[in-house]
């Protein structure tokens, strides 16, 4: 049986971000400041996370009148199943929370 | 100055990214307009330079897009700088020894009399046939990169046929025409990698070939 690849470190730090607000609409900006990623990681892994069916992306009118719109992400529910998947691995798996 | 700067690198990171990904360059660019009040506007657009190259190196229209320019920017334009600097600073490299024609005219030997005349007033229209071949590589160059390929074949066989002339034209003379037969070899193996180019462009878009057959 073909093993599933487990996604990257930067990745799973990405699904982590829009997970913990999974219903809103994150842009790539706010996202590169909380994640820490900088553009240069953060667009290939959203591209490639859109690809996939991972995250939706939408053009977004922005809160301040006058500014241009901005692109606009947040998880599918393949998305959110995965960061779910991921996290309950890392509960399996991080001594720390073993213990707890 | 940094403003202006980061502008340049974002410019250039959007004309990189494939037509394919045109979304994410206009969104990449909405959000560099967030990144400059906040005064990282250059390390931001930097990264989306990366991301841009990334991406064009994962996909195959971004790897052909790499070839073509490389291949015009990296072999084309230096052999043109080659031949075009060969016919304006006096043929250096033209005759053995890179002795200009004063090594070909055997200097100092019996026969220079006799040829002396003749040579000398062989040297313009041998600098005007590798001038031809200099600009003739600046053509196919500046073709290949518009992806005009009609306008490459054309100027490929045109400069051909200068190579071939140029090769007759010192054998004709009794000059020792082997580095002008290296040329016109380098010649032809550029013209044979790039029919590789246009089969593979052909393969990527096949909308374009039948919009303008070569």
């Amino acid at each position: 049986m073909a093993r599933k690849r487990q996604p990257s470190k930067q990745m799973r730090l990405l699904l982590e971000a829009l997970s913990a607000r999974r219903r809103e609409w994150r842009h790539g900006y706010d996202l590169m400041k909380e994640t820490g990623l900088s553009s240069g990681t953060l667009y290939p892994l959203l591209m490639r996370m859109t690809d996939q069916g991972l995250v939706e992306a939408e053009w977004r009118e922005p809160a301040q009148p006058g500014r241009p719109a901005r692109h606009a992400y947040r998880l599918t529910a393949a998305g959110f199943a995965l960061a779910l998947e991921q996290s309950e691995d890392r509960g399996r798996l991080d001594p720390r929370t073993a213990i707890a | 100055m940094k403003a202006a700067l980061s502008r340049a690198v974002m410019a250039l990171a959007m004309c990189c990214m494939d037509e394919s990904r045109h979304e994410w360059s206009a969104a990449m660019r909405a959000e560099f307009d967030t990144a400059i009040p906040e005064g990282r506007s250059l390390s931001f657009a930097t990264g989306c330079l990366v991301a841009a190259w990334r991406e064009m190196l994962t996909r195959e229209e971004g790897r052909y897009t790499l070839t073509n320019y490389a291949l015009a920017l990296g072999v084309m334009i230096p052999m043109a700088a080659l031949q075009i600097g060969c016919a304006l600073f006096g043929l250096p490299y033209l005759y053995p020894g890179r002795e200009g024609l004063s090594g070909a005219l055997l200097v100092g030997a019996e026969h220079e009399a006799l040829i002396r005349g003749v040579y000398q007033t062989a040297v313009t229209p041998l600098a005007f046939l590798l001038l031809l071949l200099g600009v003739g590589h600046l053509g196919i160059a500046q073709a290949m990169l518009q992806r005009e390929w009609d306008r490459v074949r054309r100027i490929g066989t045109l400069t051909l046929a200068a190579s071939a002339t140029l090769v007759i034209f010192m054998g004709v003379l009794f000059l020792d025409s082997s580095q002008a037969l290296l040329q016109g070899g380098v010649l032809a193996i550029e013209l044979a990698t790039i029919a590789v180019v246009v089969r593979w462009h052909a393969q990527l878009f096949p909308a374009a070939v039948d919009e303008h057959p070569g």
